[in-house]
């Protein structure tokens, strides 16, 4: 197993607001590592800060053995390492077959044949290839969700962020987004992943990291973390998850 | 009543020649004017709208470009165009030693960078009024700002600000009228100089307010029929071979 990501006392400030205070951890590939913790607690941040959408105050942020903080061409380290949002963020001006095929043709040059059949093929493993012609804005939001993972999956990237891909859904579409995550797992894509679905972080991580108050608090395995927190933050945390 | 109208009709078959040349030039000048502002609108958005560099020469020359517009938009907005047109036509004779530019040339200029300062008010809005989500969505992909804003942002904002641009467009219309000050022979100057030769200066003047009544109406409708145009059908094929993946250039 190698080491992909490595985030190293990793800091960021909004203003006087420290956000993140020296977080560390790293990823190897095929990780799949879920990250959880209270509203606030700078899950969010930690997530935009990996993707360069927010500039980190301090640290650094360690890809394939590269500072990324220092790199020069950050659209080409975003093509390789790609963020889910939870708000979907597809093109509201595009088609979802185009949606999809953008970043080939655009950021990859990719040309429009082989752009388009990679876009399908994605799109089918997604579930949404009966839905190619249609515009976001005639989906629901699970559809959406989909077609945002297939976009992101069509630049066949080493890494995939995903930010509560599930919080802005209707709870019965929630399924058939984690579902098509759970398949993404299985092939052993490397993937970040912010949730508040409990059941879903313990069946398909195989590490979970809990963040409190803009510090990871404890981290481990599902079975040490769900099964036996040592932290009394982390105790607090699940038990008012499960009583909920 | 029936003489009135008789020598409405009167004076406009007789001197058709001269409208019909009157509404040529205001409408080239008055279309492309709002086409190259539309264009000045866009640069200066897309410019306006870069994020702040970590490289501080680029930083500060952002900033000063940034000024620049700045200021070229106070001015043009705060000033009519009646005094701009006088402004550049002698100004530039001024400079030239009495030479001056040429008329219709001359009136397409002074629209463009007028109606660009407008333009760049209306697209900087434009752009800021799209979601931040499709600039991430865009940038997470790994898209740069220039094709960020080539194939997600400005195809939105110019759907957004259709209206306004046909807006600018129908003022522009109406507002070329004030190049006549300078001489420019757009529909105004011929019924100034038809009334002149008519002494029906009421009739004459109706003729002139009929044609650009018709002229704004047309658009407005025209380019209201585009909006729905491009806004396209509510529901979606279903069909994968009917797909059309138009790709832009
Ligand atoms: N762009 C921003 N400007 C200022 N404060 C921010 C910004 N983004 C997040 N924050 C603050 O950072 C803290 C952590 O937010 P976030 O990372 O979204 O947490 P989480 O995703 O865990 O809910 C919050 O207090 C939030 O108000
Ligand atoms: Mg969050």
């Amino acid at each position: 197993m190698s080491k992909i990501i490595s985030v190293n006392g990793l800091k960021k400030s909004f203003g006087k607001n420290e956000v993140l205070k020296d977080i560390n951890f790293s990823v190897n590939t095929g990780d799949v590592t879920c990250i959880i913790g209270a509203s606030g607690s700078g899950k969010s941040t930690m997530l935009r800060c990996i993707n360069l959408l927010e500039e980190p105050t301090g640290g650094e942020i360690v890809y394939n053995g590269q500072n990324i903080l220092e790199t020069k061409n950050i659209p080409a380290y975003r093509a390789k390492v790609e963020m889910v949002f939870q708000s979907f963020n597809l093109f509201d001006n595009m088609t979802v077959l185009k949606n999809c095929m953008i970043g080939l043709r655009k950021v990859l040059k990719v040309d429009k044949e082989t752009a388009k059949k990679e876009a399908m093929f994605y799109l089918e493993k997604v579930g949404m290839l009966p839905f190619i012609n249609a515009k976001p804005r005639q989906l629901s939001g699970g559809q959406k969700q989909r077609v945002a993972i297939a976009r992101a999956l069509a630049m066949k990237p080493d890494v995939i962020l995903f930010d509560e891909p599930t919080s802005a859904l209707d709870p019965q579409m929630v399924g058939e987004v984690l579902e098509v995550i759970k398949k993404l797992a299985a092939e052993g894509l490397t993937m970040i992943i912010v949730t508040h679905e409990m059941a879903f972080a313990r069946d398909v991580s195989n590490h979970v990291v809990f963040m409190h108050n803009g510090v990871i608090c404890e981290e481990g395995t599902p079975e040490e973390i769900f099964k036996n927190p040592q932290k009394q933050e982390t105790k607090d945390f699940l038990s008012r998850f499960m009583n909920n | 009543m029936v003489e009135f109208i008789k020598e409405v009709i009167n004076i406009f078959t007789e001197y058709r020649g001269y409208f019909l040349q009157g509404i040529g030039y205001t409408m080239l000048i008055a279309l492309s004017g709002t086409v190259i502002g539309l264009v000045i609108g866009l640069i200066t958005g897309i410019i306006r709208t870069i994020p702040t560099s970590k490289n501080p020469i680029i930083r500060i020359l952002l900033k000063i470009v940034n000024a620049v517009i700045s200021i070229y938009v106070e001015v043009f907005r705060g000033t009519p165009m009646m005094v701009q047109s006088m402004v550049i036509f002698w100004g530039y004779a001024f400079m030239n030693n009495g030479a001056t530019l040429p008329l219709i040339p001359a009136g397409i200029f002074i629209v463009s960078i007028n109606t660009g300062a407008y333009m760049a008010e209306i697209v900087r809005g434009g752009i800021i009024s799209i979601d931040k989500g499709q600039f991430e969505g865009a940038y997470s992909i790994g898209m740069n700002h220039w094709q960020t804003m080539l194939h997600v942002i400005i195809p939105q904002t110019m759907r957004n600000i259709l209206p306004a641009i046909s807006n600018e467009f129908v003022i522009n219309i109406k507002d070329t009228s004030v190049l006549n000050v300078i001489g420019v022979t757009e529909l105004y100057f011929f019924t100034a100089k038809i009334s002149k030769m008519t002494w029906s200066i009421f009739e004459t003047y109706v003729v002139a307010c009929v044609i650009y009544f018709i002229l704004t109406f047309t658009i407005t409708r025209l380019l209201r029929f585009i909006e729905h145009k491009i806004d396209g059908p509510s529901s979606y094929s279903m069909n994968i071979d009917e797909d059309d993946v138009k790709e832009d250039r």
